[in-house]
């Protein structure tokens, strides 16, 4: 290394130094900590005491802890499909020469900023049993709503369409990229007389695929990790920990029975289940996923 | 004409849609300006009111006590004196029916004062004064308990009246919340300039600085983003405990200083499409490299920074997880942990106050994103389609 | 345009000033912890409210001046369980707390105590001068982790008047469980239709084709475990039963367990779940005065020696007794209770753990503990007791509830890491028993099989972290 190459490496470690620092103080040293606690008895006040495996295994037999990993997984299955499909919508219905399309997308977008706390207590209210918005709607379709809180095969539902008020951000996401589409692609496929559908299917989706593919890792890593909105509305859990999720259950652990070593085994196995997802998604849609230049 | 219809089912469905975003947002706001007893009426009503009745004096503020929807008579008790409404069925040649201790039918004597021909479609209505000496805290209007009457519903005047108090009652009723926006605004401003600082410094250096071996730095980077707060969670929070930093606000914002990868990320995106012969103009002109990203690149860089700090902006004013974790004192709250302990008291009741609370956290963030909108929609999709 | 280059650098040194200003403004958040006059302040958290602070209070306002090295800080504290749990893994707590003895286990096992051992030793402070079961609610893992504060213990409580209405001696409390079933019948009024006509009857009139159908409705009830339910739990100690080995070995489905689950799905079946439902509907809170006992609607309780302060506030004119709760035996089980009470302890990382305990010490001497202990209509923890507190105590039974808790029968919740699972569990087991869904046998089966599973897993947790934690805790 010349005298010029290694001012210049300075030069960049010292700019980068607030990242190196957060880098080693907030993710390097807890990984390395989390993966010691996770292989302890430790309960934050007194040391943490070697116990082997023993976190690990008793997970394998602890039925709240399966039963919050049914839950999130169930969440996860419903919530990620839908807002994918109702954000595409409402983008695909947004990117039409229309009038006043800002307003549309303001519109769509304004529930996205609401915070979580807040979201959570229109939703309450709005699900309320006695009083609801929803449940009074739905009569006039003469249909008797559920009791949508207090009912644990209602709970999960719920807590979906709480998720889809909120994907305005994946709307402007996706509109973004409509955007980008060549036009000239939708021209000649006019030319062969296709419907709006095959447009969709055989041209939109294929060049909007990375975006989409972006989405769907953001939506698996943020889905598995929901907290604050089940933690609010449902407390401990909900109706035979029906609303239990995994984050919510790691949290009890931790802060609640103060099993912080049982915590970080929990944390890990998310962890994995998060990289194995990625790695799955990633592999099975790479044939599908268009990169303008390839 | 296929078109054309085509066109139309777009904006019905546009409408529809967006109408389907807003009324959440819209209920909570009429909610926030009702009475209590307004927000536990079936059906719903969207407009708040006051109830008035013409008497001798004029227009009189009542409120409505019960509906009644079949003929009934307002009755006096023989003992007491007591008057009640009793459903026709109850009465039997001008006596009530009723049963003693051991559930025997008996007759009570009574004295009918007034005959009630209400019906479903004609319902009539028990009011009563509003007392609006009264009418102070609890978001409740207060009526002297004795002093009622049984009209038809429809002689009553409806006044749409918004309870714009309901918003100060709310807060009093939060105790802290003033502390709580203190606290939220700290945060926010000392985060967004942790941010913006050690996310632009570290940009700048994975960006425009060449030296050995960036790129794999900047791929440990990346990585990070893939670890779960909830992995690193026990730890730092340990870490924070030997600090003696629980109970504080520091473990809310100290982070902020360390450049987070994202950030970062977005910004050397943009770094890097600055031409590379600005800042070697200025070295040749003597420059240090400080210097070039103070007075050159950052200026240039306005948007991505005004994009990066406006998302600390939300994170912050959003975050619940942080505050739960690191706070342990009410009067250290932010608003959004102090609007869910408020909840966590006072839920199920009171959710003219909730709303109104809720409120109070949502607009300002709504009343930003009207004066930043270009920034917000130019930087949420720039976070998209970069990844 | 300097002022344009100048700019950057004035903002970073704004932005320095602040991170440094709200830095040190952090820093010196620092509680302080002396009194202007020099006293250190020893910072206490109680749960309780009302008299019962006010009791204490008068107890913190002698010690503060009865010397001048420290001064003793009471703050209310809702939710006192979880609040401490928190301060302490926070590393904030407060020097004193005052929890509940059941409390004691689980957080001694989270390390969250302070062992006491070593300063009762220095103090002199030994199981002698406690009635015994109050000293063993504080011990667990053989160390010392609290102090009681003030003890309770459970007693039948009966309605004399309505003893006297079903043609029972007043004076005469039953003695055996099957005695108490036999008086609950005579007490039990209710109203049945008969020829068209309802008519009130008390229970042993009815006929017995009447007694097979239930068709009447309860008017009055001489008693029902289930009112109000707090013990249920433990209702196997009045069948001679436990709860465990007093090792690592549940014992729910113990025959004894099993009597005692047995008899108390005998009274939904004898008077009718439906009956005994809507007629528990009509009742109050237990410590309101639309409670069953004080409402008059129930002959007979088992109640705590708290229960006192409810018939003086809400029914004072009621003629009430309190006697040992019947067990199945009279000649080999006497007087069997349930010892428990409120304690005293030093959460881990208090700062003045000696000041502390100086103050739970003068709590803990004779003089200031019956005066708390009077103050709350309790009977004092410690083996001696004036005569002077006895005489002046308002509760015309305290003689009873201080006998029961000297009594060799005296027991307490298990001292067991699983207890809150175990009494949870439970909950869900009554529940099912009492609305005659499962059978007592499945039932405890079914809790002894989940309960043990969750006991072997704690304890295989133990043997691992014993080692460290004793070494810990005699430290």
């Amino acid at each position: 290394m010349t005298r010029g190459e290694r001012k210049t490496l300075w030069l960049g470690l010292a700019f980068i130094s607030p990242w190196i620092i957060g880098f080693l103080v907030f993710t390097l040293y807890p990984l390395a900590a989390s993966i010691y606690y996770s292989f302890c008895d430790y309960d934050v006040i007194s040391k943490p005491v070697w116990i082997g495996a023993l976190n690990y295994k008793d997970m394998v037999t602890d039925s709240v802890f399966w039963k919050s990993l049914g839950n999130t997984f169930y969440f996860a299955a419903l919530s990620l499909p839908l807002s994918l499909i109702v954000a595409l919508l409402i983008a695909v219905l947004l990117n039409n020469p229309v009038v006043g399309r800002p307003a549309f997308r303001t519109f769509f977008f304004l529930p996205s900023l609401v915070p979580q706390v807040a979201i959570a207590m229109i939703w309450l209210w709005i699900f309320n049993g006695k009083f609801g918005l929803l449940n009074y709607a739905l009569k006039w379709f003469g249909l008797d709503g559920p009791n949508w809180l207090a009912d644990e095969n209602w709970t999960k539902p719920s807590l979906v369409l709480t998720s889809l008020w909120g994907v305005g951000g994946s709307v402007v996401i996706y509109l973004a990229a409509l955007q980008d589409v060549s036009r000239e692609l939708y021209e000649s496929a006019e030319i062969d007389g296709a419907s709006a559908f095959t447009k969709l299917w055989h041209i939109t989706i294929p060049m909007i695929s990375p975006v989409i593919y972006f989405n769907l890792i953001m939506g698996i890593i943020g889905a598995l990790q929901v907290f604050s909105g089940p933690y609010i509305m449902f407390g401990g859990g909900g109706p035979n920990r029906s609303a239990l999720f995994y984050a919510v259950y790691l949290y009890e652990n931790a802060f609640s029975y103060f099993q912080m070593g049982y915590a970080c085994a929990m944390a890990w196995v998310l962890f994995l289940i998060i990289l194995f997802l990625t790695w799955a998604a990633t592999s099975s849609t790479r044939k599908h996923v268009y990169y303008a230049g390839e | 004409m296929k078109h054309f219809l085509g066109r139309i089912a777009i904006y019905l469905l546009l409408i529809g849609g967006s109408a389907i975003f807003l009324v959440p947002l819209l209920w909570m706001l009429s909610t926030a300006l009702k009475p209590i007893d307004q927000t536990m009426s079936m059906p719903p009503t969207w407009l708040p009111y006051r109830l008035y009745q013409q008497q001798a004096g004029g227009l009189v503020e009542v409120k409505s006590l019960e509906a009644i929807e079949s003929p009934s008579a307002l009755i006096q008790l023989p003992d007491a004196g007591a008057l009640t409404v009793i459903p026709l069925q109850r009465m039997q040649d001008g006596q009530l029916k009723s049963t003693d201790a051991l559930g025997a039918e008996i007759l009570v004597p009574v004295k009918i004062i007034k005959e009630i021909p209400a019906t479903r479609e004609n319902p009539w209505s028990r009011i009563a004064v509003v007392d609006v000496a009264a009418d102070d805290h609890e978001g409740e209007t207060h009526v002297a308990a004795k002093d009622w009457d049984v009209v038809p519903a429809s002689t009553l005047i409806h006044k749409t009246s918004f309870r714009w108090d309901n918003f100060t009652k709310a807060v009093k009723a939060m105790k802290y919340f003033p502390m709580y926006l203190k606290n939220t605004l700290i945060l926010c401003f000392l985060t967004i300039i942790g941010t913006v600082s050690s996310s632009a410094l570290a940009a700048y250096g994975f960006a425009r600085i060449p030296w050995r071996g960036r790129n794999k730095v900047f791929v440990i980077a990346l990585a990070t983003m893939m670890v779960p707060f909830p992995v690193v969670m026990v730890p730092i929070y340990s870490l924070f405990r030997t600090l003696g930093w629980i109970g504080t606000l520091k473990p809310l914002w100290v982070g902020s200083f360390c450049a987070a990868a994202f950030n970062v990320f977005l910004l050397r995106q943009f770094f890097m499409t600055i031409p590379k012969d600005l800042s070697d103009a200025a070295r040749i002109d003597g420059c240090g490299e400080f210097r070039i990203f103070l007075q050159i690149i950052l200026p240039l860089c306005k948007p991505a920074l005004m994009v990066i700090g406006l998302f600390q902006f939300m994170a912050s004013w959003n975050d619940f997880l942080g505050p739960l974790i690191y706070l342990t004192n009410q009067k250290d709250f932010t608003l959004a942990l102090g609007l869910q302990f408020f909840q966590s008291q006072h839920g199920g009741t009171e959710w003219h106050y909730l709303m109104a609370a809720s409120t109070l956290v949502v607009l300002p963030v709504i009343v930003l994103f009207f004066f930043t909108q270009k920034t917000f929609i130019e930087g949420i999709s720039m976070t998209g389609i970069k990844g | 345009m300097i002022s344009k280059t100048r700019l950057p650098i004035l903002f970073c040194a704004l932005l320095a000033a602040v991170a440094v200003a709200t830095f040190s403004a952090g820093c010196s958040k620092q509680p302080n912890d002396r009194t202007p006059d020099g006293r250190i302040i020893v910072q206490y958290w109680e749960k309780w409210t009302g008299f019962e602070s006010d009791a204490m209070q008068a107890i913190v306002d002698d010690f503060n001046a009865s010397q001048d090295k420290i001064w003793v800080e009471k703050l209310t504290v809702s939710a006192i369980d979880r609040k401490m749990m928190l301060a302490t893994a926070g590393g904030n707590p407060p020097d004193i707390a005052g929890l509940w003895a059941f409390s004691v286990n689980n957080y001694a096992e989270k390390s969250a105590l302070t062992p006491l051992d070593k300063m009762l030793e220095k103090a002199g402070i030994t199981r002698d001068h406690y009635i015994p079961v109050y000293w063993d609610l504080c011990e667990m893992h053989g160390h010392m982790w609290a102090l009681p504060s003030t003890p309770a213990s459970l007693a039948l409580h009966w309605n004399k008047k309505m003893f006297r209405d079903a043609g029972l001696d007043p004076e005469r409390p039953p003695r055996t469980i099957a005695e108490l079933d036999a008086m609950a019948e005579k007490l039990t009024v209710v109203s049945v239709t008969r020829n068209g006509k309802k008519i009130r009857v008390h229970y042993p009139d009815l006929t017995p084709e009447e007694k097979e159908k239930k068709d009447f409705d309860l008017l009055q009830l001489g008693y029902v475990p289930s009112e109000p339910g707090w013990w249920n739990a433990l209702w196997g100690y009045w069948f001679g039963g436990s709860i465990w080995d007093g090792d690592r070995t549940l014992t729910a489905n113990s025959p004894e367990n099993v009597a005692a689950m047995t008899w108390f799905q005998s009274y939904p079946l004898k008077y009718g779940l439906n009956n005994i439902q809507t007629f528990g509907s009509s009742f109050g809170n237990p410590s309101s005065p639309q409670s069953p006992f004080l409402a008059g609607q129930i002959a007979m309780v088992l109640q705590g020696v708290w229960m006192y302060n409810f018939i003086d506030k809400y029914s004072p004119e009621m003629e009430w007794g309190a006697a040992a709760f019947p067990s199945v035996d009279a000649e080999k089980l006497p007087n069997v209770t349930v010892a428990e009470g409120d304690v005293l302890v030093i959460p881990r990382g208090a700062r003045h753990p000696e000041e502390a305990f100086e103050f739970i010490k003068y709590v803990n001497t004779q003089g200031p503990m019956e005066k708390l202990c009077l103050g709350q209509r309790k009977f004092s923890p410690l083996a001696t007791m004036s005569d002077d507190f006895i005489r002046k105590h308002p509760n015309p039974y305290i003689k009873t509830f201080i006998e029961l808790a000297k009594s060799p029968n005296a027991r307490t919740v298990p001292r067991m890491s699983v207890w809150l699972i175990y009494s949870d569990e439970m909950g869900v087991a009554f529940g099912q028993v009492g609305t005659l869904l499962t059978t007592p046998q499945a039932a405890l089966d079914d809790v002894q099989r989940r309960t043990q599973w969750k006991f072997d897993r704690v304890m295989r947790r133990w043997d691992l972290v014993k080692e460290d934690r004793m070494k810990e805790w005699s430290q």
